[in-house]
C-alpha cells in the first residue's frame, strides 16, 4: 500500500472514532428534543423511536369514530394494513380432542364463545384429561363440525381490511404493530410554561445570570487590575488568600451563606441568588493574569500625560482584554444559569416570584412524571440558552479554557 | 472623572479649614463609634459571639478614627489614609444599609415582575442595537453623520423606554413616601452617605492630598485598596466571614430553629465514631459484640481467617464517604482517559476538528438537572434507549458469533448495584468534553520538533507518546485530574435528581455532599452538617495535595 | 463621547436600581398585567392578608385550590394568596422547614400527617383549640378518628383531645388499579368479582398476578413503588407493622411483619412484579402492568389511558384484614402568625364539606369527613368506577399514617427504606432483616 493510502486510511478511522464519539455526545441531546416532540403516550412504546409519531387512522363508512390502523399479519403469512373496528372481544382458544380423547394444540382456533355451543344437548359433555374436567363445546372449524375444548380465555380485537370490508381478523390488540406516522407535537412546549410558569423562571433565570455577570465583571476587573498593576501593602498576601480560596468547596459555605441570607431576609428572594456571587476568586484570577501580559510602558505613557487610574482602566485594559472578559462572562453565564444546589437550598418551590429554571425542573419532574415529553421539553427550556450561548462564544471561551488549563 | 476634574474644583473650602473639619470630624466619629460598640455588647439583640466580633469591628474603626484625627492634625500622610479608609467603610455601611432599608435589594424581585413582561429586554435589545448602527462596532468603514444620529435616536429611545417599563416611575414616586414613612433611620443614613461622601471627596481632592504630603506611591496604594475594595467586601461578607461562621456552627448543635449549644468536637467525635471488634462466627449477630444503641453495623471483614465487624456511629456518613470515593475513582479515569484519546486524535491536524471540538464541548455547558432528566430517562429500564441498544448489541453478537449471552436487562437507576454506576456514567459523559478541550490545547504547545526528533531516533508511536507526550502533557494533566476529582468528589445535583434526594436506591447513590444536604437542610442538624462539611473539605483537599504531591515528584518542581 | 455613553450606562444602572427601589408599594398585583398605578394601591385601605399553601398533585388541582381560595377570600372579608408548593419529589416538606426557620413561611399550610409531631416539637405550629372552641358547629368527631388523634395529641401530657394542631385536608387509602384488558386478555378471574364474594386474599391475588405475567414479554403482573406505604401495607395485612401498639418501639422485627415482607419479596423473586425501585405507574399507564398498588391520589393521572381500567380493594392478608393505610395530611396554623383568629377561620373553611366535595370532584383524594352524606357525594364521582373499594379500605380497620411523638419519622423511615429496599432487591434475607433492622431504626425512638 502507497503512503498515501496509509495516510488515507488513517484519516479516515480518525474521522469514524470522532464521529462514533460525536454520536455518543449528542444523542442524549437528540433524544431530548425528539422526546420533547411526542405525545406522552409516545413515548412510552418499546422499541423506543426517535421520531415523535401518532397512531395512523382511518375513516371507513358506518363507523362514527376514525379507525386505528395496525399491521396485520393473516393466517396466510401476508401483512396488510387493517383497522381495529372492535375491541375486547371474550374469546376461548380452542383445540380439537383427537381419537384418543386429548387435544391437539397444534390445530388450535379462535372462537368467540356467542359462535360456539356446548357438546351433548342439555346436560353437556364433558371429558377428564389429566384429572380435570372440561366442558367439551361443537366448534365449526374449517366447514366442519369438531368436538374441541377450551385451552384458555383471553381478549382480541375484530381487524378489518378498508379496501375489503368483508375480510376481518380476530387478533390480539397489544401485540399487532401500529402503523405510525412521523407527527411532532410543539404544543408541549406551551403546556410546559403553562404548567409551572417556566416564563417567570425563564424570565428570573436570565435577569440573575445578566446580572451576576455584570457584577462579577466589575468586582473582577476592579481586583484584578489592582493585583496586577497596582503595589500597595498587603497585595501579595491577599492574592495568596484568594488563591487558596479557589480550592474551597461550596458546600462548606452553604449553612453559614444560607443562615446569613436568613438574618438578612432574602430568603426566597432573587438578591440571595446574585448578591453572594459577585465575588469570585477565579474571576479575579483571570483577570490578573490576563492584565499582566500587557506591556507597562503603555500604561505609563498614559501616567505621565496625566491620566488616571480610573481612566487608564477603562481606556487600555478592558479594550485590550475583550477575550478574557468575554471568557469570564460564558463562565459565569454557565455557572449562574446552571446552578442548582445554592437555589435549592434557599429559595423554596412554592414562590414563582425567585423561581429559576433548575428549580423549576425539579418541581416539574415531580409533577409531570408520567409525562416524560413534558419533562423533557422543560430540560430543553434550560439546557438550549446556555448551548446557544456557548456556540456563539465558543471561539473566546475554549481558547481561554485552554489557556488557564496549560498555565495552571 | 479624571483626577484633573478633582484638583480644579476650585470653590470648595481652603485645604486647612477642610482638614481642621475633618479632624473634628473622626473626633465625633470615634465617640460615636466607642458608643456603639458599647451598646452593642450590651444589646441582647443576637447572640454572644456575634455581638463581640461587632463591638471589636466598631471599636477598631473607633481607634482608626481616633488615630487619623492625630496624623491629620500632624499632617502625616497616614492620616490622610486613615481618614479615606474609616470614612470609606462608614460610607459604605451607610449606602449598602440605606440600600437595604429602602428595599433596594428585595426590589429585585419587582425588577422581575417587570421584566417578565418582555419589554424591557426588547428595549435593551434596541439600545444595543443603536450602540452599533452609530459606532464603528461591527464595520470598518467610517459610520455616516445620519447614521451615527439614528444609532444615537435610537439608543436614547431604548434607555428611555427600558427605564419606563423597568419601572422607574412608580419606584421614583414611591420613594419620597420611605423618607417620611416616620422611620428616621432612611433619613439618618442619606445623611451619613452625604457626609462622608463630601468628606471622602474632600480628602481626596489635589490640595488636601498636597497639604498632607501624598506622593505617587500614596495614590497608587489608596487606588490598590479602593479598586480592590468591591471584590474584598464580597470576599469577606461572602466568603471569609461565612466561612469562620462555618466552623463555629460545626461546633454547635445548632438545629437552625431553637437550639445552639456549644457541643466542642462532639460533632466530628460522632462523624468519625468508630468501633473494632472479632467476632467468634463470621455471622455472629452485630448485638453480641458492640453496643448497637449506639453503634451499627458498618461491615464485616475476613483478616487472616479471623472475622471482625466494624461499627459507626453514623453509619451514613460512612457510607457516604465510600460512594463518594467509588464515585470518584471510576468517574476521573472516565472522563480523563477517553478524553486524552480523544484530543490526540483532534490534534491530528485533519480539516474540520474545529468542528468536533465544538460538539464534544456542548454536554458540559448543559445543566446538570437537565441532563440528568435526560439520561434519567434514557436509563429507563423498560422502555429506556440503554438498555434497547444493549438489547441489540447481544442479539447481534450472539447471531454473528453463535454465542449464548443473556440479555442483563440491567435496572440501571432502580438497582442499588448499578445506581452509583450510572451516574458515574451521565457525569463522565457530561465532563469528557471539557478534559478534551484541555488536553487538546496542552498538546497544541508541544513542540513538533520533539516528535521528529523522537522519529529520527527511531521511536515508534506508543514510544512517542509515552517518552514525549504524557511527559511535555504533566502539567495538563494535573490540571485536567485536579479539577475533575474536585469536582467529582463534591457531586451532588446529579444524585439529587436521580434519586430524588434520598440517595437511593437503598443509599447506593448517598454521597458525602448529599448526606450534608439531608442533615442540614431535611433534618436540621446544622451543626452536624457543618461538621460533615469541613470534613468534606478536608477529603478534597488532600486528594489535590496528593495528586500535587505526586506530580512534583514526577517532572520537579510545579510552577503555579 | 465615550463618557457620554458611561453617562447613559450609568444612568441606565441608577434607573435600574431605583425601580427596584419600587419594593412594597408599587408592587404589581399580577406580573402579566399592567401595572396598576401606585396610588390607588396606596389609598385602599389596610387589609388582612394571609398566605397558605397545599401541594397539589398537577395543573389541574392546583387550579381548584387557587379558586376555592378565591371564594374563600370573599368568604371572609380577607385577601388570600394562594401558593401551589412543590409536589411530593419536590422536597415540599423541606422547603417548608427552610422557610419557617427563615421566618418566611406562609401563615397556613398543608403538611403530611407524618411530618406532624416534628413540627410541633420545633415549636412551629399554633394550639387552635381556642379557636375551635369558640366556633359553633365544630367537633373533633366530624372528622375520621385515627388523624384526630395525632391532631390533637399532647406531646407535653401524651394525651389526644386537649389540643388542636389543624384539621385534615383529606384522606385517602391503596388500592390496586387494575388494567381490566390485561386481566381478561389472561383469562383470570376478574378481581372485583372475588372482592365481592369474599374470596380477595393473598393467594387470589398472587395467582392473578402470576395469569397477567403469563402474557410474557414485557408484561408484569403487579406494580408498587418505592416508599413504605406498599410494602407497609403487606406488613400490616399480614398482622405486623412498623411500631409496637404504643408506637414507641420498633416492630419490624416481629413474626407478622417479616411474613408480610417475605410474601411481597416472593412477588419479586418469582419476577411477577415491576422490578422494586422503578416506578410503576408509567409502565401500567402505558398498559403494561396487570395490578398497580397506589391511592387516590393516582386516580386523575391513570383515568387518561385508554385501556379499560377499575379499580379494586387490596386483598386481605392472612390476619383477615387488607391492612391498609389512612393517609392524610392536615391544614395547620404558623405559630408566628400575625392573624391566628383569621388563620383558623381559613382552615375551618377549608375543611367544609363544600370544599372538600370540590377538591374530591376531581379525583384525587377522598373527603376527611366523616358521614353517610359525606360517602354519597364521593361515591357519585367517577359514577363507572368501584369508588366503593376506597371505602371498604378505608372501613377495614386501616392504620392512620402517623407521626412518631417518641422519636423521628424521617430517622426510622431512613433506615427501614434502604433495609426494605435491599430485601426485595434480593441483596438481603428476610431472616438477616429481622435480626438486624430494630437495631438500627430502634434509634429513631428517643431513649
Amino acid at each position: 500500500m502507497s503512503y498515501r493510502a496509509i495516510r488515507a486510511m488513517r484519516g479516515l478511522a480518525i474521522y469514524a472514532i470522532l464521529s462514533v464519539f460525536a454520536v455518543v455526545m449528542l444523542f442524549p441531546f437528540l433524544v431530548m428534543v425528539f422526546t420533547s416532540l411526542k405525545t406522552a403516550s409516545d413515548t412510552f412504546s418499546y422499541p423506543p423511536r426517535l421520531l415523535p409519531g401518532e397512531h395512523v387512522t382511518i375513516e371507513m363508512p358506518g363507523f362514527e369514530r376514525p379507525l386505528p390502523l395496525y399491521n396485520i399479519t393473516a393466517e396466510s403469512g401476508e401483512t396488510k394494513q387493517m383497522a381495529l373496528v372492535e375491541e375486547n372481544i371474550r374469546v376461548g382458544v380452542f383445540a380439537p380432542l383427537d381419537p384418543a380423547g386429548r387435544p391437539n394444540f397444534n390445530r388450535t382456533v379462535i372462537r368467540r364463545f356467542g359462535e360456539v355451543k356446548l357438546a351433548g344437548g342439555a346436560e353437556g359433555k364433558q371429558i377428564v384429561i389429566d384429572g380435570q374436567t372440561a366442558p367439551v363445546y361443537e366448534v365449526e372449524s374449517d366447514g366442519q363440525i369438531a368436538e374441541m375444548i377450551v385451552l384458555t380465555r383471553t381478549t382480541v380485537g375484530q381487524f378489518i381490511n378498508p379496501a375489503n370490508p368483508s375480510e376481518t381478523v380476530l387478533a390480539n390488540v397489544r401485540l399487532s404493530q401500529p402503523v405510525m406516522r412521523v407527527a411532532a407535537h410543539p404544543e408541549n412546549y406551551a403546556e410546559v410554561v403553562n404548567l409551572l410558569g417556566f416564563d417567570r423562571a425563564l424570565t428570573n433565570t436570565a435577569m440573575i445570570t445578566l446580572l451576576t455577570v455584570i457584577g462579577q465583571i466589575f468586582t473582577s476587573v476592579l481586583g484584578g487590575y489592582a493585583f496586577a498593576r497596582l503595589k500597595f501593602p498587603g497585595r501579595d498576601q491577599i492574592f495568596l488568600l484568594y488563591l487558596g480560596t479557589i480550592m474551597v468547596p461550596f458546600v462548606v459555605l452553604i449553612i453559614p451563606l444560607y443562615q446569613l441570607m436568613v438574618a438578612i431576609g432574602w430568603v426566597n428572594a432573587m438578591p440571595a441568588l446574585i448578591l453572594p456571587w459577585l465575588y469570585t476568586a477565579y474571576g479575579t484570577f483571570l483577570m490578573r493574569q490576563f492584565f499582566i501580559t500587557i506591556p507597562k510602558e503603555i500604561e505609563e505613557a498614559a501616567l505621565i500625560d496625566g491620566a488616571s487610574r480610573w481612566s487608564i482602566l477603562t481606556r487600555i485594559f478592558i479594550p485590550a482584554s475583550v477575550p478574557a472578559l468575554a471568557t469570564l462572562a460564558t463562565f459565569t453565564f454557565l455557572y449562574a444559569w446552571n446552578s442548582f444546589f445554592w437555589p435549592l437550598v434557599v429559595v423554596n418551590t412554592g414562590n414563582t416570584r425567585a423561581q429559576v429554571l433548575t428549580l423549576a425542573l425539579n418541581v416539574l419532574r415531580g409533577r409531570a412524571s408520567d409525562s416524560p415529553n413534558l419533562i423533557l421539553a422543560g430540560a430543553a427550556i434550560a439546557v438550549i440558552p446556555p448551548t446557544l450561548v456557548f456556540i456563539l462564544a465558543q471561539r473566546y471561551y475554549v481558547e481561554s479554557v485552554t489557556s488557564s488549563g496549560v498555565k495552571g | 472623572m479624571t483626577r484633573s476634574t478633582f484638583a480644579s474644583a476650585s470653590s470648595a473650602p481652603g485645604s486647612g479649614r477642610a482638614l481642621t473639619l475633618l479632624a473634628g470630624w473622626h473626633v465625633a466619629l470615634s465617640v460615636a463609634l466607642v458608643g456603639g460598640a458599647l451598646a452593642t455588647l450590651n444589646s441582647a439583640a443576637a447572640s454572644e459571639a456575634l455581638r463581640i466580633a461587632a463591638a471589636i469591628g466598631l471599636a477598631l474603626a473607633a481607634s482608626g478614627s481616633a488615630a487619623a484625627t492625630l496624623f491629620i492634625a500632624r499632617r502625616n500622610h497616614l492620616g490622610r489614609t486613615l481618614s479615606l479608609v474609616v470614612n470609606y467603610i462608614v460610607f459604605l455601611a451607610c449606602l449598602i444599609g440605606l440600600a437595604h432599608t429602602l428595599g433596594v435589594f428585595m426590589g429585585l424581585d419587582d425588577l422581575a415582575d417587570y421584566m417578565a413582561r418582555g419589554f424591557p429586554f426588547g428595549m435593551g435589545a434596541l439600545f444595543v442595537v443603536g450602540y452599533f448602527i452609530s459606532t464603528t462596532a461591527l464595520h470598518e468603514r467610517p459610520v455616516s453623520l445620519a447614521r451615527r444620529n439614528l444609532g444615537r435616536v435610537l439608543m436614547a429611545l431604548g434607555a428611555i423606554g427600558f427605564l419606563l417599563t423597568a419601572g422607574v416611575v412608580p419606584a421614583l414616586a414611591s420613594l419620597p413616601g420611605k423618607y417620611i414613612s416616620g422611620n428616621l433611620l432612611p433619613l439618618a443614613l442619606t445623611a451619613g452617605v452625604m457626609t462622608t461622601g463630601y468628606l471622602l471627596w474632600s480628602m481626596w481632592r489635589g490640595e488636601s492630598a498636597r497639604a498632607m504630603g501624598a506622593k505617587n506611591i500614596h495614590t497608587e496604594r489608596l487606588n490598590g485598596w479602593l479598586f480592590l475594595s468591591p471584590n474584598l467586601l464580597g470576599f469577606i461578607l461572602f466568603f471569609a466571614g461565612p466561612l469562620l461562621f462555618s466552623l463555629y456552627v460545626s461546633f454547635t448543635n445548632w438545629d437552625s430553629f431553637n437550639k445552639r449549644d456549644w457541643v466542642g468536637l462532639d460533632n466530628y467525635r460522632r462523624v468519625f465514631n468508630l468501633t473494632v471488634q472479632a467476632l467468634k462466627t463470621a455471622n455472629q449477630p452485630a448485638g453480641d459484640v458492640i453496643d448497637v444503641r449506639v453503634y451499627d453495623e458498618l461491615l464485616r471483614a475476613n483478616l487472616f481467617g479471623q472475622s471482625y465487624l466494624i461499627g459507626a456511629e453514623d453509619k451514613r456518613f460512612w457510607i457516604s464517604l465510600r460512594n463518594t470515593l467509588v464515585f470518584g475513582l471510576l468517574a476521573v479515569p472516565l472522563a480523563v482517559i477517553p478524553a486524552l484519546a480523544l484530543a490526540a486524535l483532534l490534534n491530528s491536524r485533519l480539516p474540520g476538528m474545529r468542528f468536533y471540538r465544538t460538539l464534544y464541548f456542548i454536554p458540559s455547558v448543559a445543566a446538570v438537572v437537565g441532563v440528568a432528566l435526560i439520561w434519567q430517562w434514557m436509563y429507563n429500564s423498560q422502555v429506556g434507549w440503554i438498555n434497547y441498544f444493549i438489547t441489540n448489541a447481544i442479539s447481534l453478537i450472539n447471531s454473528v458469533l453463535g454465542s449464548n449471552i443473556k440479555d442483563p436487562q440491567i435496572r440501571w437507576l432502580a438497582d442499588s448495584d448499578y445506581a452509583l454506576l450510572s451516574v458515574v456514567i451521565m457525569s463522565a459523559w457530561q465532563w469528557l468534553g471539557f478534559n478534551t478541550v484541555l488536553f487538546l490545547a496542552g498538546l497544541q504547545t508541544i513542540p513538533r520538533e520533539l516528535y521528529e526528533a523522537a522519529t529520527v531516533d527511531g521511536a515508534n508511536p506508543g514510544q512517542q507518546f509515552f517518552n514525549v507526550t504524557l511527559p511535555m502533557l504533566a502539567p495538563t494533566t494535573l490540571y485536567v485530574l485536579t479539577t475533575t476529582t474536585i469536582q467529582a468528589l463534591q457531586v451532588f445535583d446529579q444524585v439529587f435528581i436521580v434519586s430524588n434526594g434520598t440517595g437511593g436506591p437503598g443509599t447506593s447513590t448517598l454521597t458525602m455532599t448529599l448526606n450534608l444536604y439531608q442533615n442540614g437542610f431535611q433534618s436540621f442538624r446544622q451543626g452536624y452538617a457543618s461538621a460533615l462539611a469541613w470534613v468534606l473539605f478536608v477529603v478534597i483537599f488532600a486528594f489535590t495535595l496528593f495528586q500535587f504531591r505526586r506530580q512534583r515528584r514526577a517532572s520537579g518542581a510545579y510552577d503555579m | 463621547m465615550k463618557t457620554k455613553y458611561s453617562l447613559i450606562g450609568l444612568l441606565t444602572a441608577a434607573g435600574v436600581s431605583l425601580a427596584a427601589c419600587a419594593a412594597p408599594t408599587a408592587q404589581p398585583a399580577q406580573p402579566a398585567q399592567p401595572s396598576e398605578p401606585a396610588a390607588t394601591q396606596a389609598a385602599a385601605p389596610v387589609e388582612i392578608s394571609l398566605r397558605w399553601r397545599t401541594r397539589p398533585d398537577n395543573k389541574e388541582e392546583a387550579d381548584v385550590y387557587a379558586k376555592i381560595s378565591d371564594e374563600v377570600a370573599q368568604k371572609l372579608g380577607v385577601k388570600l394568596t394562594y401558593e401551589p408548593g412543590g409536589s411530593e419529589t419536590s422536597s415540599y416538606q423541606d422547603v417548608l422547614r427552610t422557610e419557617l426557620a427563615a421566618g418566611t413561611a406562609p401563615d397556613v399550610f398543608w403538611i403530611p400527617g407524618t411530618d406532624i409531631a416534628d413540627f410541633v416539637q420545633r415549636g412551629l405550629l399554633l394550639d387552635l383549640r381556642p379557636y375551635a372552641n369558640a366556633t359553633p358547629g365544630y367537633s373533633d368527631s366530624n372528622y375520621y378518628p385515627e388523624p384526630m388523634f395525632h391532631l390533637t395529641y399532647n406531646p407535653e401530657t401524651g394525651k389526644p383531645g386537649e389540643v388542636l394542631w389543624g384539621l385534615p385536608r383529606d384522606v385517602s387509602t391503596f388500592v390496586l388499579y387494575l388494567n381490566m384488558d390485561l386481566i381478561n386478555e389472561a383469562g383470570a378471574p376478574d378481581p372485583r368479582e372475588l372482592a365481592k364474594e369474599g374470596k380477595w386474599d393473598w393467594a387470589a391475588f398472587k395467582s392473578t398476578a402470576e395469569k397477567v405475567n403469563a402474557l410474557g414479554g414485557d408484561i408484569k403482573g403487579y406494580g408498587m413503588n418505592a416508599w413504605w406505604g406498599p410494602y407497609g401495607a403487606f406488613m400490616n395485612a399480614a398482622g405486623g407493622g412498623f411500631f409496637n401498639a404504643e408506637r414507641n418501639a420498633c416492630n419490624l422485627n416481629s413474626k407478622a411483619s417479616l411474613e408480610g415482607l417475605a410474601f411481597a419479596r416472593g412477588l419479586y423473586d418469582a419476577g411477577i412484579a415491576v422490578p422494586y425501585g422503578e416506578d410503576s405507574e408509567p409502565p401500567f399507564r402505558a398498559g403494561k402492568v396487570g395490578m398497580f398498588q397506589n391511592g387516590r391520589w393516582a386516580t386523575p393521572g391513570i383515568s387518561t389511558v385508554t385501556f379499560n381500567w377499575d379499580v379494586v380493594e387490596l386483598p386481605k392478608g392472612p390476619s383477615g384484614h387488607m391492612g391498609n393505610w389512612l393517609f392524610w395530611g392536615a391544614y395547620v396554623v404558623n405559630k408566628n402568625t400575625k392573624h391566628p383568629e383569621i388563620a383558623w377561620k381559613l382552615v375551618d373553611a377549608l375543611t367544609q364539606a363544600d370544599v372538600q366535595a370540590q377538591v374530591a370532584a376531581r379525583g384525587t383524594n377522598i373527603p376527611s369527613r366523616v358521614g353517610e352524606s359525606v360517602f354519597a357525594e364521593f361515591l357519585k364521582i367517577l359514577p363507572d368506577k368501584n369508588n366503593q373499594a376506597f371505602l371498604n379500605g378505608l372501613a377495614d380497620k386501616p392504620t392512620a399514617e402517623g407521626p412518631l411523638w417518641t422519636g423521628s419519622w424521617p430517622d426510622f423511615d431512613q433506615v427501614m427504606g434502604a433495609k426494605v429496599s435491599d430485601v426485595l432487591t434480593g441483596k438481603l434475607s428476610v431472616e438477616e432483616f429481622g435480626k438486624t433492622v430494630c437495631d438500627e431504626a430502634g434509634k429513631a425512638f428517643k431513649q
